[in-house]
């Protein structure tokens, strides 16, 4: 394989080899710089995966960032709206993080090793963030987005697939947990944690150990439905669990171009990640302390569960069909629930105190014709899918 | 919490510092000023300054009168050739002074001080008061903003345009559009520059002269004054008034940082440990070292680090303080031209060439001088120099550099004066990194941060800091960093203390 980078656009992860073998359909997108599949076979197939069995995904591209030095600890909780002065060694948070007007800028989770070092993983590249916030603090900031192989494997089989793999007693592994392991000789870090809303892992390890990783895991959990699962099952699963996407259901406030795009924790459902108890200030918290205490709160993020089968793509919500009241951010057709859900951006009181008489208006398409249709939506609950075994220790395993 | 709480406390007895305070106790608040030296006073001392504007009428006003007394001074550029420009700031006597170089040079003169005058006195309007906040989006801030575009616009739709002309120009291209005397362009050129970090061709050092005429009487060569007893005395009188409504200074008070509680300033504490606890907390110290040292970056939200990491503050002025032992002669000078403010920046050219080392950091061998005789309380003559440009961490360690650059400028002056090495006694010199480390502001530049467009108004010392308020509730600041700037006038502390009240 050639690597040199000067002949080839877009950078290959440490998986590239396998993953490039498993792709069947020749769909890939850019994700930070590194080109990876969209889809390897089919999408059913794909997402049934990660119902059913395990799911494989390349986590590579993601931004990972290792924040070390005697403030580590201190900074982190600086950085993001959540409290994480009591976080302990060795577990995961999920976190959001603001700019000064307490908009938000994107969501990630956050690895602690020890109080002097910490990972912070993101979907895009934020180094120059974080290396301008770190002023008055002694820490250190390295990318090591390049230097560290990362894949997902999310599904009820995954714990048995990985305990194959050689990681012993896994299924003690609370969610938000991690743990070092010795596999076949190198070093992998385990960690309870995932995107589809379900039982599931992530790892972490050497780039020079992730061919033969992979190799291993699938041979582990040849007999347990593990199937490689692209970015488009991924999207399917992740609305069905309700998890926000950056710059689908809401703007980055550092990439949005217009101001009023910009929204803050209250306007996307991560209210309950700003914690006004922390007794440090953290970027952001006086003007989001401002819109708590005035109740400037413009919008809401909230779940829909649409009448019919037909997906409510883009779709504007109305009030009783006449009155514009949002958008929606993501749809889809949940095969697992049998349900059409949506998540919409609504503007208030729509979806928090009223929620009646809300309105769908579909433009379902149909051979280069397109039907339209008004649907009644029902505001619910954004987590549409939370299975019991998500949260379960010890861990569901199969034979 | 001790017992003792004050209404505030003010960092820095500067002269902003001790007006601040002194309105501030009239109005029967209980004030402490922690100053970190010595001595109050911070940059106004005969060490630093020169010359001064007088103190506007309202600032005096606002704290019961104040009875200084100015010696006006006239300004001389000297010429190698000995055809020194000497000028008053009289328009009658000015004129006839210029046209004995050039008529045009001299109708010219009345012209270009007439347009700029009005345009100084169309922004000093706007400088007294406190500036809009941009970004509070209030109606009456907008308001603000508006009156200043109409108060321009009110010149005419033919000034208005010379003045969206003139706004973002360079004195270089103004001065030679207008005057063909190298001197003449030379000596105003440098008054635009000096205490900034702009060459003539800079494009911005035009408002710089705007800015500098306003405070100085809407003049070009008048309005500069040596006060009776040095900047001194308008401390000591300040003192006086600070004392008198039972304003606490506490001296060698070095305030380390400031006490936070609930995402609110609620005292000081000092490098000696000690807390001292107060509704409001004003810093009369720059804009970085507010921020950094005294709000702490922990406190701050990272678009706000960006901007005080942006904010320029970086001297380029340095003093050299030659002590005489007689007082020397200058070529073609009598006893009056030696008591006025004597200027060596024979032409823009000459500006510029010693500029640009500056920007590398680096010291030219022939600087721009602005010269002083003074005589001490003994009688005997000391000759003051402002040095321009001379960098702030200069490249290669000041202390390294300085002794050959003190024997540059005495170089520089003995082309005007053949005897001046003979009568010097001794040297003091202070550089930028000096007055960084004497007078803790970090830079050690005089305005606290460069007066240039982005840096002014609604926009001094940050966007959202306006206003003399900081981004930390009950903090604020009345120094030279704020709006409208250094220069000696006292309106900073003024309009501080008038916010401060507002919300005590």
């Amino acid at each position: 394989m050639n690597t040199d980078l000067r002949f080839s656009a877009l950078k290959r992860t440490p998986f590239h080899s396998r993953t490039s073998l498993a792709s069947r359909t020749n769909k890939w997108y850019t994700w930070n710089g590194f080109t990876v599949p969209t889809e390897y076979s089919t999408l059913e197939l794909e997402y049934t995966a990660a119902r059913n069995g395990t799911s494989v995904m390349d986590l590579t591209p993601m931004g990972k960032y290792e924040i070390t030095g005697d403030d580590a600890h201190s900074f982190v909780d600086y950085l993001v709206t959540r409290d994480l002065s009591e976080m302990k060694d060795n577990t995961v948070a999920y976190i959001i993080w603001c700019n000064e007007d307490g908009k938000v800028i994107d969501d990630g989770t956050v690895f602690k090793y020890s109080s002097k070092k910490f990972m912070l993983c993101c979907a895009v590249k934020i180094y120059n963030w974080l290396n301008d916030s770190a002023e008055g603090f002694n820490v250190n900031i390295a990318d090591v987005t390049d230097t560290i192989a990362a894949l997902s494997l999310q599904g009820p089989t995954s714990c048995s697939t990985l305990k194959n793999y050689g990681a012993n007693d896994l299924e003690n592994l609370a969610p938000f947990e991690m743990k070092e392991f010795s596999i076949n000789g190198y070093q992998v870090l385990i960690s309870r944690t995932g995107f589809t809303g379900d039982l599931g892992y992530e790892l972490w390890t050497d780039p020079q150990n992730a061919e033969t990783a992979w190799d291993s895991i699938f041979e582990a959990g040849k007999h347990l439905k593990i199937r490689p699962f692209g970015m488009h099952a991924l999207e399917m699963t992740r609305i069905e669990a309700g998890f926000i996407q950056t710059n689908t259901d809401f703007m980055a406030a550092e990439d949005a171009l217009r101001p009023i795009r910009m929204r803050s924790p209250y306007e996307i459902g991560m209210g309950w990640l700003v914690h006004f108890k922390k007794k440090k200030y953290f970027i952001g918290k006086k003007a989001l302390k401002y819109e708590k205490e005035n109740s400037t709160t413009e919008r809401c993020l909230v779940g829909l569960d649409i009448d019919g089968d037909k997906p409510a793509h883009g779709s504007v919500i109305y009030n009783a069909k006449k009155q514009d009241i949002g958008i929606v951010t993501a749809a889809m057709w949940s095969p697992t629930m049998k349900r059409n859900i949506a998540l919409a951006s609504l503007k208030r009181p729509y979806g928090i105190k009223i929620k009646e008489n809300i309105f769908a208006e579909i433009y379902h398409p149909e051979e280069i014709e397109y039907r339209k249709i008004w649907a009644k939506c029902k505001v619910v609950k954004r987590q549409f899918y939370s299975p019991e075994r998500r949260n379960k220790v010890p861990a569901d395993l199969y034979e | 919490m001790s017992e003792k709480q004050y209404d505030a406390i003010i960092i820095g007895g500067g002269h902003n510092g001790l007006i601040c305070a002194s309105i501030l106790s009239k109005k029967n608040k209980k004030v402490l000023i922690c100053e970190a030296r010595e001595t109050c006073g911070g940059m106004a001392n005969q060490e630093i300054i020169n010359y001064v504007p007088s103190i506007p009428n309202s600032v005096s006003q606002s704290i019961g009168g104040l009875n200084l007394k100015y010696n006006s001074k006239g300004t001389i550029a000297l010429s190698e050739s000995g055809k020194h420009i000497r000028l008053i700031g009289n328009l009658h006597l000015d004129h006839a002074t210029i046209s004995k170089f050039s008529t045009q040079d001299a109708d010219r003169y009345l012209q270009f001080h007439d347009k700029m005058s009005q345009f100084s006195k169309t922004l000093g309007k706007f400088m007294m008061d406190s500036p809009p906040r941009i970004m509070n989006n209030s109606l009456s801030d907008y308001a603000k903003l508006l009156k200043l575009g109409l108060n321009v616009r009110m010149l005419g739709k033919k000034k208005f345009n010379e003045f969206a002309r003139m706004i973002g120009l360079n004195i270089a291209d103004e001065l030679e559009d207008n005057f063909e005397s190298t001197l003449l362009q030379g000596l105003i050129a440098h008054d635009s520059v000096l205490g900034s970090n702009l060459g003539p061709r800079s494009p911005g050092s035009l408002i710089n002269l705007l800015y500098r005429m306003a405070i100085h009487g809407n003049s070009l060569f008048g309005g500069i004054y040596e006060m009776d007893g040095g900047s001194e005395s308008l401390i000591s009188a300040l003192i006086e008034k600070c004392k008198k409504s039972n304003v606490e200074i506490k001296t060698s008070a070095f305030v380390k940082n400031c006490i936070v509680e609930d995402d609110k300033a609620i005292g000081v504490e000092l490098h000696n440990g000690e807390k001292i606890f107060a509704k409001t907390v004003i810093s009369n110290t720059d804009p970085r070292s507010t921020y950094f040292s005294l709000l702490g970056a922990q406190n701050l939200d990272t678009d706000v680090k960006r901007r005080i990491k942006h904010h320029r503050s970086k001297g380029r002025v340095a003093k050299l303080t030659l002590k005489l032992n007689k007082m020397p002669e200058f070529n073609d000078c009598d006893e009056i031209d030696l008591n006025s403010r004597m200027v060596i920046s024979p032409s823009i050219d000459y500006i510029e060439e010693n500029f640009n080392p500056s920007k590398f950091d680096k010291l030219s061998s022939e600087p721009v001088l602005e010269m002083c005789m003074k005589k001490d309380e003994a009688g005997a003559p000391f000759l003051d120099i402002q040095v321009q440009y001379a960098p702030y961490k200069a490249h290669g360690g000041w202390e390294n550099i300085k002794n050959d650059y003190i024997n540059s400028i005495i170089k520089i002056i003995s082309k005007y004066s053949s005897n001046i090495e003979s009568c010097i006694d001794s040297k003091a010199f202070i550089t930028p990194d000096d007055i960084e480390q004497d007078y803790h502001i970090s830079g050690g530049h005089w305005h606290h941060g460069e007066i240039q467009i982005d840096q002014l108004f609604m926009l001094r010392p940050i966007p959202g800091a306006a206003q003399y308020k900081t981004h930390l509730d009950g903090l604020y600041m009345c120094g030279a960093g704020t709006h409208p700037g250094g220069g000696m006038h006292g309106i900073s502390g003024k309009n501080a203390a008038k916010v401060v009240l507002g919300d005590l």
